[in-house]
């Protein structure tokens, strides 16, 4: 306790301001003349008295400072002086402070940026919600690109059956038409379950969340959330917007809550506009009765564990019930029927369902970068410690400690590491952004929000520190270990300076070698998967074709007005100006949403429990020729295949190899929406997905014999496709001047945005590459010239005694050879075995890719060989006398 | 060095201490001068070492100072022991009289075990 307060007061006594030193003052000096008084009156002469009382007092000045010692901490007392002194060194030698600065601080901004990525897509998933660790995606069989979802009444059952779960919800993501008052807008909706903002724990800043009761009568739950930003851009904030009544696709809906700003829906990186219960789907979107319907898998399922049910058992338990459900409706569950649950920071339903393996990977090549970075500054300060050598011998012998010395460098590497890592969040504030615009302009709706928080400040901290340790560390205990008689009496160093310091940084010449070899080797391997990404035919021309949607259905067409009115749009799109070719189509390839048909295939027998659903389109007649898919047999599409003709259906080479290998697939049947169609045309395959996807089966339904409400218009135009937007508009509103356009898109954007991954990982390690590159030549420059340098007084006295001038080039790019095939040599060997990691991320180039290898090696050893040249040529032209003569 | 001065430091303590519980109230100088008298002139130390010793008791909260007068109308800053103070000095005083006697017991001749 009383060591506590004394501890407390000297803390506070390091701080001490002047009037304590004057008080100080003030007592010895009363000391001092009541000591004189007592002196003078014992009969001593004046100046006599003051003599003993100074001898007495032991030193006015000593008193003080062993005053100062208690009154203070000593050792925070030394480190600030250690801070001030280094300041002023680093201060005395600009050049080096700012190289060593702006390096660190590329490597921290590296590694700071790709956290602040991960901070805000991984980390925290779902903005505006609480404890999402405990919240849990839930697919039916499918991958990533194709999360297999649920029908309603499967949900109930699971939901009902399940005890794994604190609240289980069930939503799907759904475009509609906000009218009313303005223009139509087209929203993206989620009609969700009623607990939907339960399970993640989401309270609306204004009026309430759905309510249980609004779970449970078809149609009779006409109510909405919105979002924040939707009622601050749409409704201007109204204060009183709960109780309004909105216009969803034609029908009245009460608003009864916001939800907090934050929060965008649970899918990350999408943003979600409002939302409505599930039970009105019927009449506001979908036109009939679901709720039924097993076979309608359109909901995805997130569910909170409850504390202490692990992911895994979460998941058997749905597994047993979904089993159990494939039995007794084996009609309605001939698909994938196992269930995967994920973590949100894995989800495949959104942005982490890609962000999980690249932000990671991008995060560890980061961190190669600043090892890099410190490898150098490392050097730097292994260089420069030569010329301190002398200042460090000397405050050695007189009387610091190893350990002082050692903590005055690392206290230097600190601030360094520090004004770095300063510079650091300076880059990070504004690169963090840039994630955002890898993604191209598109109708889609992002939201993807990413900011330096507090977290991404105290790891940039974190991290700062930890590299003015490591880069630190070395030079630090090298000085500390230095002979100061042997440096002071030897004055100007032996003949070829330390054999053991020339070691050390040729040692870090090579790991530096070494790793931006693997690094500009997985820049290479991005960047070539990037372009060859680029040049891959996805099967069909994304140039020059424009993508605009539009949606009937709130219109309150029926699917015969419906079908006119495609016709009558087509017939005046055909006819504009610089239109080659025109079409209508469900769903686009490369989109958000996708359609699947459970079929039967003639003359196929499915296995037990074999999944026969295939990915499907509804497209419209000269969809190839729009497209440009080529046909490998038979017809395509036309007007004349409608609701009075034969029922057709086109298939791909995909579908035709799985099911029906080596048979001609024209004229078989094929059984898909209630009913059996003939095959009349095969396509070759192409992307629907990703555009490095394998080739899956494929059917297309004809769009004037299958009935799509909200179809996409496309056009293929000559010249730039944006520049047709107006007229496309233009003749929509000519039939119907009242329905929202909406995703409007060139083709081409779509390609960029499914490729956004690779062009995000071809930039970033790319730009990480150049940076490892620079820094590795500045590197094995500085290792070369400062032994060189070491050794002009021994090329001095070869020279003297008959070396030419070649000699001594072979002697310095010699050393300099050497540091490269080893630093090379070992960098080959790191990225043979690293490289795999990345294969997942790599589009079409195998991660050990010799022609990426072996086109590094070869360049970053004539960089190396180059800057080893200029060291090699400056040692030539050594005067012997003049080198003999120095010092 | 460090070892003997613990020891002086702890005995040094002591010294002021019961000097102020046996003076009441004085100032640096006085302390010192009245520790060489009491010592009968055998104990002669530099007078500065007293202050960083006031300062570390001060710290400690067993005496409290406040600038006075000296008998001979000089400024000068005064020390008095706090209650915590009285309690030390007890607590020290029994302390070192049971150090003493151990360490008298070790040189005490003929007296091993």
């Amino acid at each position: 306790m009383r060591r506590t307060r004394a501890w407390l007061l000297r803390l506070l006594g390091t701080f001490a301001g002047r009037h304590r030193e004057q008080e100080l003052a003030a007592e010895l000096e009363s000391n001092l003349a009541l000591h004189i008084e007592d002196n003078v009156r014992s009969g001593m002469p004046p100046d006599e008295a003051r003599r003993q009382a100074l001898i007495r007092l032991g030193g006015v000045e000593q008193t003080k400072e062993s005053y100062r010692e208690r009154r203070g901490l000593p050792s925070l007392d030394t480190l600030l002086q250690d801070v001030r002194y280094g300041w002023r060194m680093l201060h005395k030698n600009l050049g080096f402070t700012t190289l060593a600065i702006l390096t660190l601080a590329l490597g921290i901004g590296a590694n700071t940026t790709i956290f602040s990525w991960i901070n805000s897509t991984l980390l925290n998933p779902i903005p505006g919600a609480r404890q999402t660790s405990e919240v849990v995606s839930i697919t039916r069989g499918g991958t990533v690109n194709e999360p297999g979802q649920f029908s309603y009444p499967d949900y109930l059952d699971l939901k009902a059956g399940s005890k794994s779960f604190s609240g289980l919800m069930a939503f799907a993501f759904r475009p509609l038409d906000l009218t009313g008052s303005g223009k139509p807008e087209r929203l993206w909706a989620a009609d969700v379950s009623a607990n939907y903002f339960d399970v993640f724990r989401v309270r609306p800043v204004l009026g309430r969340a759905f309510l249980p009761a609004e779970d449970e009568k078809l149609n009779g739950a006409p109510v909405a959330v919105l979002n924040y930003g939707l009622w601050q851009r749409r409704f201007g904030g109204d204060p009183h917007i709960v109780g309004r009544t909105i216009f969803l696709n034609r029908h009245p809906f009460t608003v009864v809550g916001v939800a907090p700003p934050a929060f965008q829906g649970t899918m990350t990186g999408l943003r979600t506009d409002l939302w409505v219960p599930v039970m009105m789907e019927q009449e506001t979107m979908k036109g009939y009765d679901w709720t039924h319907d097993r076979g309608d898998n359109e909901l995805m399922m997130q569910g909170r564990l409850k504390p202490g049910v692990s992911i895994d058992e979460a998941r058997g338990e749905l597994t047993l019930i979904m089993q159990h459900l494939a039995e007794q409706f084996p009609d309605s569950h001939f698909g994938h029927n196992d269930i995967a649950a994920y973590p949100l920071w894995r989800a495949p339903n959104g942005a982490n369902g890609y962000f999980y393996i690249l932000l990671p990977m991008l995060m560890a090549i980061a961190g190669l970068v600043l090892l890099l970075a410190c490898a150098n500054v490392a050097n730097l300060l292994l260089v420069r410690s030569v010329s301190r050598r002398r200042e460090i011998a000397i405050r050695l012998s007189v009387g610091a400690g190893r350990w002082r010395v050692m903590r005055q460098l690392l206290v230097e590497s600190a601030l360094l590491a520090l004004a770095g890592g300063g510079v650091a969040l300076l880059i990070t504030a504004w690169s963090t952004g840039t994630l955002a615009s890898f993604i191209p302009p598109t109708s889609f709706p992002m939201s993807l929000d990413v900011r330096p928080d507090r977290t991404v400040l105290l790891a940039g901290l974190a991290i700062s520190i930890a590299t003015g340790v490591i880069f630190g560390i070395l030079p630090a205990l090298r000085a500390a270990r230095l002979d100061p008689v042997a440096i002071l009496k030897e004055e100007a160093g032996s003949a070829s300076g330390g054999r053991h310091k020339a070691r050390l940084t040729g040692a870090l010449a090579v790991v530096q070698l070494a790793l931006s070899l693997l690094l500009l080797v997985a820049a290479g391997l991005f960047i070539r998967a990037f372009r060859r990404a680029q040049q891959t035919d996805p099967g069909f021309n994304p140039q020059h074709v424009i993508l605009a949607s539009f949606d009937l259905f709130p219109a309150g067409y029926t699917s015969k007005q419906g079908h006119e009115f495609d016709r009558q749009l087509l017939a005046k799109i055909t006819a504009m100006p610089g239109v080659q070719a025109s079409s209508l189509a469900g769903t686009i390839p490369l989109g958000l949403v996708h359609d699947t048909e459970m079929v039967k295939l003639e003359g196929y027998v499915p296995q037990l429990r074999e999944a026969m659903d295939v990915r499907s389109d509804a497209v419209g007649p000269d969809y190839l020729r729009t497209m440009q898919i080529p046909l490998l047999a038979g017809r395509e599409f036309t007007a004349r295949d409608d609701e009075d003709s034969q029922p057709v259906v086109m298939v791909n080479q995909a579908l035709v190899d799985r099911y029906w290998p080596n048979q001609d697939a024209i004229g078989k049947r094929v059984w898909a929406q209630g009913h059996w169609s003939i095959v009349v045309g095969v396509t070759r395959n192409s992307a629907y997905d990703q555009l490095n996807e394998k080739a899956r089966p494929f059917l297309y339904l004809p769009l004037f014999q299958d009935y799509t409400s909200h179809p996409t218009v496309l056009a293929r135009v000559a010249g730039d496709p944006m520049a047709s937007v107006p007229a496309l508009e233009k003749a929509i509103h000519e039939l119907n001047a009242d329905l929202a356009v909406y995703d409007v898109d060139s083709l081409a954007v779509r390609v960029e945005i499914v490729s956004t991954n690779q062009r995000l990982a071809g930039t970033f390690v790319g730009a990480f590459g150049l940076l490892a590159l620079i820094l590795a030549t500045v590197g094995i420059y500085g290792v070369i010239a400062y032994s060189a340098r070491q050794r002009t007084r021994e090329i001095g006295i070869r020279m003297a005694l008959g070396a030419d001038r070649r000699h001594v080039v072979r002697l310095v790019l010699a050393q300099g050879l050497r540091l490269t095939l080893v630093g090379l040599g070992l960098g080959l060997a790191l990225s043979l075995v690293l490289t795999r990691f990345l294969s997942s991320q790599l589009f079409g180039i195998s991660a050990t890719d010799p022609v990426t290898f072996a086109a590094v090696a070869l360049s970053l050893g004539m960089v190396a060989l180059a800057a080893c040249y200029v060291p090699a040529r400056r040692a030539m032209r050594v005067e012997p006398n003049v080198a003999l003569r120095q010092q | 060095m460090p070892e003997k001065s613990d020891v002086w430091q702890g005995t040094l303590a002591l010294m002021i201490l019961k000097t102020l519980e046996s003076m009441g109230p004085l100032h640096g100088y006085g302390i010192a001068r009245r520790i060489e008298q009491t010592s009968g002139d055998r104990l002669s130390v530099n007078y500065g070492t007293i202050y960083p010793a006031l300062l570390k008791l001060e710290q400690e909260g067993y005496i409290g100072s406040e600038w006075g007068l000296s008998d001979n109308k000089r400024k000068a800053k005064f020390y008095r022991l706090t209650r915590a103070g009285h309690q030390q000095v007890e607590r020290e005083a029994k302390e070192w009289e049971r150090t003493t006697a151990i360490v008298a017991r070790f040189l005490a001749p003929g007296e091993q075990s």
